[in-house]
Formats: structure tokens, sequence, C-alpha cells
């Protein structure tokens, strides 16, 4: 290959020249890309980080009457807390997975305490856990929010099959963005019965937590959320709980 | 013919094989890799089911170290045609100048000057993070004294200063840093912020929710509602 043979068909002639074949040694080249590649590898990054964007309330005061309430049926809350150590590292359970706790409650908080035992009488919190799936199957409070959205998802679920089947146009483009405007339709559409999440975190909670809670939000197709500050209440409802249920 | 030479084998490997592999894997990597940028810190982003990519230009991004020291990088239009008045570099330039005529107008007993030079090292750095009266010592340094001074967060001077404030009269140091980036004139810039994506905001998984929480009650009070969050993919089945 990287030798330039000069034959002369065999037959020899006099006063010919003698056969030569030019050898390249390609060894330092390999060598030197080799060096090149290496470097590549070590100073590049093939994977582009992916974002999630978000909007927050404007931090303006608004007044009560503009102020847009959630309806109590429809609200559901959670409260994001991370189990950390003495050192302030986050804790991580035999799977290997964060500890990362959600607190969520249904509708309004009750923090009313009649017989006086320091004890809050009807305190809804209940508490879960980012799982995931498995398999098909919800868990955790994925389950939770999944159920609570199952009209709109299931709706998106059968514009998803058709999406699959390419039903709304051969074109990939084209059937991609009809579905994700009929999906979007679906999200917003108020004559099903939707919820809106509260997404609260305490000062310890992980920002990885967050995110998950923010993921679980598009994953479950709600469209009605909202990033909200902790107050006195629900601290109060989350020490209670733990009052109730202590760790073991 | 007829007589059978005993050819003497030679140990030599023929390599052009091998070196065309090399130069195509080279070819390669330079052509789908982009080049790491120098962080002080190295965070890990959590993890998100979103797929939309990070952009490369027109973007500011905030990091946010576990420590809850703020850096900000800034990039530019990548569009040639607009390099001179728009490119990262020109863009950081404008910046500095707005952001330092934004803190000596608050801080008229403390103002900072800053000399040709320094803003030609600004525009050089691709993140930064120092207090403005640190900012012309820094800026002096050479670049390895520079890395060496940002990459330790014990130090005093590392970080921009910020603090919970709602008061738009008096400004922290990181609103004045955002107020300049929105005021530069970049009008691709300003398109970018008003969707969200011109701001991204990088922290790492295991940081707690209240020292992220400044930033973005930060952003919120200079009505920056819209922004986006770096992360990394992941599947629905995690």
């Amino acid at each position: 290959m990287a030798q330039i043979e000069q034959s002369d068909g065999g037959k020899k002639k006099k006063g010919a020249q003698k056969k030569m074949s030019i050898h390249v040694d390609f060894t330092p080249m390999v060598d030197m890309n080799m060096l090149l590649i290496t470097f590549f590898m070590l100073c590049t990054t093939m994977i582009k980080s992916q974002t999630l964007t978000i909007s927050l309330p404007s931090n303006e005061k608004v007044e009560e009457q503009q102020m847009n309430k959630a309806k109590e049926s429809e609200a559901i809350t959670l409260i994001l807390t991370t189990e950390r150590n003495a050192n302030g590292e986050v804790k991580k359970d035999d799977a290997g997975r964060p500890m990362n706790v959600v607190y969520y409650y249904e509708g309004m908080p009750e923090i009313a305490d009649a017989n006086g035992d320091g004890l809050i009488d009807n305190n809804k919190l209940k508490a879960e856990k980012f799982l995931g799936n498995d398999g098909k199957l919800q868990q955790g409070i994925r389950k939770i929010l999944h159920d609570r959205n199952l009209q709109v998802l299931s709706k998106i679920e059968k514009e998803k099959a058709r999406w699959r089947a390419k039903e709304f146009s051969p074109i990939s483009a084209i059937n991609d963005s009809i579905y994700q405007a009929r999906a979007r339709e679906i999200r917003n559409d108020s004559t099903l019965t939707r919820p809106v999440v509260i997404i609260k975190a305490t000062p310890e909670a992980s920002w990885e937590s967050l995110i998950s809670a923010l993921d679980e939000m598009q994953i479950n197709q709600i469209s009605r959320y909202q990033i909200d500050n902790i107050n006195q209440v629900d601290s109060a409802l989350i020490l209670d709980f733990l009052k109730k249920n202590p760790k073991k | 013919m007829g007589k059978v030479k005993m050819k003497r084998k030679s140990t030599l490997i023929d390599m052009t094989a091998m070196s065309d592999v090399t130069v195509l894997l080279l070819t390669f990597f330079m052509l789908t890799s982009t080049f790491l940028q120098k962080e002080p810190v190295t965070v890990l982003t959590p993890s998100s089911v979103s797929e939309q990519k990070v952009p490369t230009a027109n973007l500011a991004s905030i990091l946010v170290s576990p420590e809850g020291k703020i850096f900000i990088s800034i990039a530019g239009d990548a569009d040639a045609e607009t390099k001179d008045t728009w490119g990262s570099e020109a863009l950081r330039k404008t910046i500095l100048d707005e952001a330092v005529t934004l803190y000596n107008k608050q801080h008229p007993n403390n103002q900072v000057q800053l000399s040709v030079a320094q803003r030609e090292a600004f525009s050089k750095i691709n993140m930064f993070g120092v207090p403005f009266q640190v900012l012309p010592q820094f800026l002096s340094m050479s670049q390895t004294d520079q890395d060496k001074f940002i990459t330790d967060m014990t130090q005093k001077g590392v970080g921009i200063p910020i603090n919970d404030n709602k008061d738009m009269e008096h400004l922290n140091e990181f609103q004045i840093w955002m107020r300049a980036i929105y005021n530069s004139g970049n009008e691709n810039l300003v398109k970018a912020m008003k969707k969200g994506e011109g701001i991204a905001v990088k922290a790492d998984k295991d940081t707690s929710y209240d020292i992220v929480h400044d930033v973005l009650d930060n952003l919120q009070t200079l009505k920056m509602n819209r922004f986006s969050i770096q992360t990394a993919l992941k599947t629905e089945q995690d």
C-alpha cells in the first residue's frame, strides 16, 4: 500500500533500473493522530446540555380582588424537601437515589387544634417520593398527579397513538406540530378537570428535587402549576407530620 | 523463475490503513464537538425530560456554585456580520461599561475606574465573578493567576455579591450586571431574554434551594420572570 513498486512486467532488460520500492513509514503519523484524538476527546464536550424554560410570577404585590384564586377542589400543593446529613450532603437511599421527599396535600391546609394536644387534628399532609415509572406503571408522586390529571392524560394518549401512526400527516415535521398543537389544546381545555399544582420547596430541598417536580408537571401534562414560597402553615404541617410519623 | 527463493520476511507493518482510520476519527471529533468552556466550578446539573437545547449565542448564563457564589458568562451574536458590534468580545465590553457606569452612579464615593487594557482583558474572559471593587485588580492579573483566583472558593473576592434586595433604586451587584446585560443594546439578546432563552441558570443538583432561590428571587425583582434552567437529559422511566 504505502510503497510504490516499479514493476517492469517480468521482462528483464539489460541496463534496466533496479527494482525499487519506496516505503513510507506511517507509524509516526499514526502516533501524532492518536495524540490529537486524545486531546480532542479530553477537551471537548459532545453532549449539549438541555434547558427547561420556566416562568415565575412577578414579585409585585397584587391586589386581593385581582388575584386568580385556584379552586380548592383543584388545588394540590407539593412541598419538597431533601434529607441531608450533618455536613449538609444529600442522603442517599439503598438504591442510590437521593432522599428527596415530597409532602403533598389537596385543597386548603387545616391547622386547627381543637383538643389542644399540640397536634393538628386533621393533618392532610402525606409523604411521597420521586420514583419514576416501573415499566408502564406510575409510582410515587407521579401516580398521584397522574390520577389527578387522568382526563387530560387519557385524551392526550389517544392523540399520541395517532401521532405515532403518523395519522395527522406523513411528513414527520407537520405530524409533530399538529400533535403538539392538539396536546396543548387538551392541556388547556377548561371543560376537563385539571389540577392546579403549587410547588413549594423548603430551604434544604435540593435543586434537583425542584427540577424533578417541574419534570413531573411535563410528564403528567399539567399546564397549571406555580412555584411559590413556603409559609408558616406549611412548616407547621411538616413538623406535625414528622411528630406523628417519626423517622425510623 | 524455476528456482524457489526464500523470501525474507519483513517485520514492517503497513500503517497506512491505521492512519486513514485515525484521520477519519480526528475529523469526526473536530466537527462534532464544541470546546469545554472554562468554568470556575464544575457542577452536575440535575436531569430532566426537557429536550430543548441550550443556545450557544446570545446567552447570559448564571452559574451558582454549591457555596452560593455567583458567576456570569456572556455569549454574543454568532452572526459574522454583526461580530464587530455584538460578537461576544464586543458585547462583553459594552456590558462592562454599562455595569461600571451603573455601579459608579450608585456608589459615588467608591468609584471603579478601568483602563483600556483592563477592558480588553475582560472581553477575553468567558466566565467572571468578582465584586466591582476587586475588578481592576482581577483584570490586571495574568490569565493563569485569574484562573487560580477565581477557582478558589474560600477567597472573599470571588463570586458576584448577591443579597435579598427588592429596592429598584439601589440594586445589588448581581442585579447591576443583569440590568447591564439587558441594557446592552443587542436586540437579539434582549429578544432571547424576553422569551426566556437568553438567561440560563446552572446549579448543582445537590445545592440547596435557598441558595438558588436568591438568584431566582433577584431575577424576579428585575422582572426577568422567564428564564431557563440547564439540565441533563433523562428518560421518563427514571
